[in-house]
């Protein structure tokens, strides 16, 4: 991959995770965190990047829907659809994850961890071309694929078969992610 | 050498792997010459998953179970489209089996491994060929669960 790929990535990388900052930081979790009453809950990471993965996949929808448009002769739609469905199916995950933290901790886990719903996009990004799009989404699945995988090995087994059908999801995404 | 192994889940998984090898064999005749390495490449790994299974089983002590004569189809397989529903019908329910065993599997690592492997699997050949089927939408969110 050529130099100016790399970077636009990153770009289109930052300007999701701006859009979650929000949440992220009011939630007091964004830090190394110096005393914690008790361990973090394993399903607070993967119930957190659901929610990002989330509002990048709209995003790049969004700038994958702004691309093609603007560029007639260049059709894409297919990005679109992909981004869209994946969005949907990162929101299912962080929904189901959210309540089974909830259930497990119904005391200490604080309701505004769970955004209510997802931040209003004002697309934030500097456009970023369709294959750096399409790759920070790629990143994104693989990324999450790998998280939940991992767990899968050493949470309880409702808990590892819950996050076994996340990691199975994100897998076919990238599979077909056009 | 007896293992700590959820035998019901594993059987009820075979089974579902001997139906799949079955299913593959039948879609196989109706299905166009382009998609012929997709399938065999899918029929291949469900094959090879029946026999670790089998092994699996075995080991711990249990008869595995054996494939049936044949199986009851939800519709008449006549064309490519319905060879390729019973295709997704297949990888669905094998998906399905190998959730339920992670369910009940004791944190033992190789049975996670193979469950959590074998679900991954299923449901990207569930929605590679609902890509090639134009069945929308492509994925699922939670595979294996109804």
């Amino acid at each position: 991959m050529p130099g100016p790929h790399h970077s636009r990535r990153r770009l289109l990388g930052a300007g999701a995770a701006l859009l979650v900052a929000g949440p992220t930081v009011l939630a007091g979790c964004a830090e190394p965190a110096p005393v914690a009453p008790e361990e973090p809950d394993p399903l607070e990471q993967p119930a957190r990047r659901a929610e990002s993965d989330s509002v990048l996949a709209q995003a790049v929808a969004q700038i994958a829907a702004e691309i093609t448009s603007q560029a007639p002769g260049q059709t894409q739609p297919a990005l679109v659809t992909a981004a869209t469905a994946l969005a949907a199916d990162r929101m299912a995950h962080a929904s189901t994850l959210r309540t089974e933290l909830r259930r497990a901790r119904p005391v200490t886990v604080p309701s505004n961890t769970a955004p209510s719903a997802p931040p209003t996009l004002a697309p934030p990004l500097a456009v970023a071309d369709l294959p750096s799009a399409r790759a920070a989404l790629l990143q994104a699945v693989q990324a999450a694929q790998e998280e939940a995988a991992g767990l899968v090995m050493t949470l309880p087994s409702y808990r590892a078969a819950l996050l076994a059908s996340v990691a199975a999801c994100c897998a076919s995404h990238a599979a077909v992610l056009p | 050498m007896m293992r700590d192994v959820p035998v019901d889940a594993l059987q009820a998984a075979l089974a579902t792997e001997h139906a799949a090898v079955w299913v593959y064999g039948l879609a196989g005749a109706f299905l166009p010459d382009e998609l012929v390495g997709q399938l065999r490449q899918a029929a291949g790994a469900h094959q090879a998953r029946r026999d670790a299974t089998e092994r699996t089983l075995i080991d711990a002590g249990a008869q595995p179970v054996p494939a049936e004569p044949g199986y009851l189809m939800p519709e008449p397989v006549t064309d490519a489209a319905s060879a390729l529903r019973l295709l997704i019908i297949a990888e669905t329910d094998t998906a399905a089996a190998w959730r339920s065993v992670l369910e009940r599997s004791p944190a033992e690592p190789i049975q996670r491994t193979a469950a959590l492997d074998a679900l991954t699997q299923a449901a990207v050949r569930a929605t590679r060929w609902r890509a090639v089927a134009g069945i929308t939408p492509l994925t699922v969110p939670f595979p294996g669960t109804p």
